[in-house]
């Protein structure tokens, strides 16, 4: 399933400004609420109880909060880059600039689970971070994001 | 007074040689020269052609020196010898000690025949004065280059250098006596080498346990540890040789022994037999050069180097290639093994024998052992990690070169103290990975020492001590010096997501979907790992549940700290390729053809 099924290009945010974990995952999902139409405390609510179970800093700079939303249409991604890096309590200690945040609706069932293990493993390529971290704008890291992986042309 | 001044003045000419080499070291390291060929031609320059015009022809300080240098040398070796290594390549190792020693001997003898015009015994003799391989240099010249060797390559040639000295001091022997008395029977040559050997390794092998026990059953005071067990050595030497068996033979075993038991001081006695071995290199080496005169090796230089290229080049790797058929070594290694053959002190020091002596003819002996081992130093030394990379029998990796603090723990003999200066791109920083036998003790941060407690994450930088078991400690380096990131890891043991080991499976169904009995919503995923594998998680551990797969990707203690969770199986691109040899280049383009072909069709 290629990322470009579940991220809109208006879904990457560049440059977020946040101090900390807490208000990254508050801004992120005040913007998925914006773009999907769903209320933003809701959206925070399921991140968190994720984050409970211990951190989506999955290592090397890169979080993938995620969740599952009732009333979502369909699998829904939102990307950010933060100006400043900041502790997300990640794996290995190392803070965090990368944000992928992922939604998916109730029944996603085995989409969502792929999907997700999709986000993960893309980013976990350093040649696609590196490349994020490198762009300035959202269409190139949307087109980092988007396009098949260099190996495979 | 005149007698004390002419004292004063040798031991002020000895000293300042003596300080030349060692300051003539750092010159050395710089320029990858062999360093023994530059202690070798330091001796030359403070002889009787150079400046200083020393004259110096005392063969007998010489061949006395040269022993205790010689066993020190030995039992250094034996004592940085593993036993497991030892015996994992016993066997090869053996045979080029012995037969092959003799093979090479053999076929050293008809370039010095023919080119010197010696008779047929007499070349044999100069052949099994350059026929062993010198341990001191092949050491050296290995570890000085941080090569990494494939293991049963190293151990070999460690192994071999060690061993083969006693045996061509032996043959050297026995042809002197041969040379000086005509008649030898063959049995009383097999018996005095059975019994050069059995003695030999009897007086080593107890000598080397008694050396331990002494050491750990005694309270001698601490600095006392290290010379014990060098003036032991020398006993166990003195006492072998006294019973005509192979003193040599016996410091080796001797050093295996005593380096491969828990022992008191066990780090100080290792360093100070370092340094003595140093010592004892430097002062053979400048002695020998000492030695020899140069305007006569120049009369004999030209049928010299010939015996050195037919040794070098026809001679050891023929003995190489015949012995070590059995063993089913590559080529490639054979090859590096007939080039890593390193004459040095040992061809020196017996050719010196002959002059003891005062066989005919000894002087032109020694001259042609000394250009040998100078050449075989010169071009072998220096070719060696070319060689190495060349033949591919070296690792593309570097070892790193790295500052390990070792403290011993008085009292015991388990543990030590070791100590690093972790590295910003160490896998302990990198990735928080440390054997679960090593426990963080200390960490100096700024100059301020801090417990384990007080320093929390250890940071680049930091001075860390870890408590470790002491024949583990070296294990440690990987884990805490810099290190090129590892090759990309396998994608099937890497979770996707990680979570807490102590999260009840109820959590994770409601968020990842993955259907569970109801029975088991409770359970925590520790517990969930230790009813489905029967005993508590091992790193990598990989249980299913449902659709997706549970890792146990860290483990501290025994407990399972942290699961990884697989959310969906890898795919193809993300499993590493094959390696691409040239066979399976080969395969994939046949197949490639074949493909096009039936297409065309």
């Amino acid at each position: 399933m290629p990322l470009a099924d579940l991220l809109l290009p208006n879904a990457i945010i560049p440059a977020l400004k946040v101090n900390g974990k807490k208000q990254a995952l508050q801004e992120l999902a005040a913007r998925a609420a914006e773009l999907t139409g769903q209320n933003d405390r809701v959206i925070f609510d399921i991140l968190m109880q994720r984050e409970k179970l211990g951190s989506t800093g999955v290592g090397n700079g890169i979080a993938i909060p995620h969740g599952k939303l009732a009333k979502l249409g369909k699998l829904f991604g939102l990307f950010a880059r933060l100006e400043r890096a900041i502790d997300f309590e990640a794996l290995d200690g190392q803070p965090v600039d990368l944000v992928f945040l992922l939604l998916a609706p109730e029944q996603a069932g085995a989409d969502h689970l792929k999907a997700l293990a999709r986000v993960a493993r893309l980013l976990r390529d350093p040649d696609v971070a590196r490349k994020l971290r490198d762009s300035r704008d959202a269409e190139a890291m949307f087109a980092v994001l988007t396009l098949p992986p260099a190996s495979a042309a | 007074m005149g007698t004390l001044d002419t004292v004063s003045i040798g031991i002020l000419l000895a000293a300042i040689v003596i300080l030349a080499g060692i300051l003539s070291s750092v010159i050395a390291m710089r320029f990858g020269a062999p360093l023994l060929v530059v202690f070798l031609l330091l001796g030359m320059l403070a002889g009787e052609a150079g400046p200083l015009g020393i004259q110096f022809d005392d063969v007998k300080t010489t061949y006395i020196v040269g022993s205790v240098a010689l066993a020190l040398i030995l039992f250094d070796g034996g004592l940085h010898t593993k036993f497991a290594t030892f015996r994992s390549v016993l066997a090869p190792a053996t045979t080029l000690a012995t037969i092959g020693v003799v093979i090479t001997a053999a076929l050293t003898a008809p370039a010095t025949h023919y080119l010197f015009g010696l008779d047929w015994v007499a070349s044999l003799l100069v052949g099994a004065v350059v026929a062993s391989t010198d341990a001191a240099a092949v050491f050296f010249l290995l570890h000085a280059r941080g090569l990494r060797l494939r293991p049963r390559v190293a151990a070999t040639l460690e192994v071999e250098s060690g061993s083969n000295d006693p045996f061509a001091v032996f043959m050297t022997l026995l042809l002197v006596q041969y040379l000086m008395l005509g008649d030898l029977p063959v049995q009383t040559v097999l018996a005095r080498l059975a019994t050069e050997i059995a003695l030999g390794s009897l007086v080593g092998m107890l000598g080397g346990r008694a050396i331990v026990i002494v050491l750990n059953r005694l309270g001698l005071s601490q600095g006392l540890h290290a010379p014990f067990v060098m003036t032991s050595a020398l006993v166990i030497y003195g006492v072998a040789a006294s019973l005509h068996g192979s003193g040599f033979l016996a410091v080796y075993l001797a050093g295996l022994a005593v380096g491969n038991r828990p022992t008191r001081a066990h780090r100080s006695i290792v360093s100070f037999l370092d340094a003595v071995t140093w010592m004892a290199q430097i002062v053979m080496f400048v002695l020998l050069g000492l030695l020899v005169s140069p305007a006569r090796i120049v009369d004999s230089l030209l049928p010299s180097l010939g015996v050195a290229a037919v040794l070098m080049l026809i001679a050891r790797p023929a003995a190489v290639m015949l012995c070590l058929t059995p063993f089913g070594f590559h080529w490639r290694e054979k090859l590096f093994i007939s080039w890593v053959g390193l004459r040095g002190a040992v061809g020196i020091f017996l050719a010196s024998i002959p002059l003891l002596v005062g066989l005919p003819r000894a002087s032109l002996f020694f001259d042609i052992a000394f250009v040998v081992v100078l050449v075989s130093l010169l071009i072998q030394g220096w070719t060696l990690g070319v060689a190495a990379r060349w033949l591919h029998i070296a690792f593309s990796r570097f070892d790193p070169i790295l500052r390990r603090v070792e403290l011993d723990l008085p009292g015991q003999l388990a543990q030590e103290l070791v100590g690093y200066r972790v590295g910003a791109k160490s896998p302990y920083i990198r990735r928080g990975i440390l054997p679960s036998w090593a426990k963080l003790m200390l960490v100096i941060r700024n100059e301020t020492v801090l417990v384990a407690t007080e320093a929390g994450n250890v940071r680049e930088g930091d001075h860390a001590y870890f408590l470790a078991p002491l024949e583990k400690a070296p294990a440690l380096d990987r884990f805490l010096v810099d290190m090129p990131p590892p090759a990309a890891p396998d994608p099937r043991l890497l979770g996707d997501f990680f979570v807490a080991a102590d999260t009840p499976l109820g959590a994770l169904a409601e968020i990842y979907g993955v259907e569970i009995a109801d029975a088991d919503a409770s359970t925590t995923l520790a517990e969930f790992f230790r009813q489905r594998l029967g005993r508590s998680a091992r790193k990598d551990d990989l249980v299913p549940l449902g659709t997706i797969a549970l890792l146990a990707s860290k483990v501290s203690e025994g407990a399972l700290v942290t699961v990884g969770l697989r959310l969906a199986e890898p795919e193809p691109e993300d499993l590493p390729a094959p390696p691409a040899g040239w066979r399976a280049k080969l395969k994939g383009l046949v197949r490639r053809a074949w493909i096009e072909l039936v297409r065309q069709r």
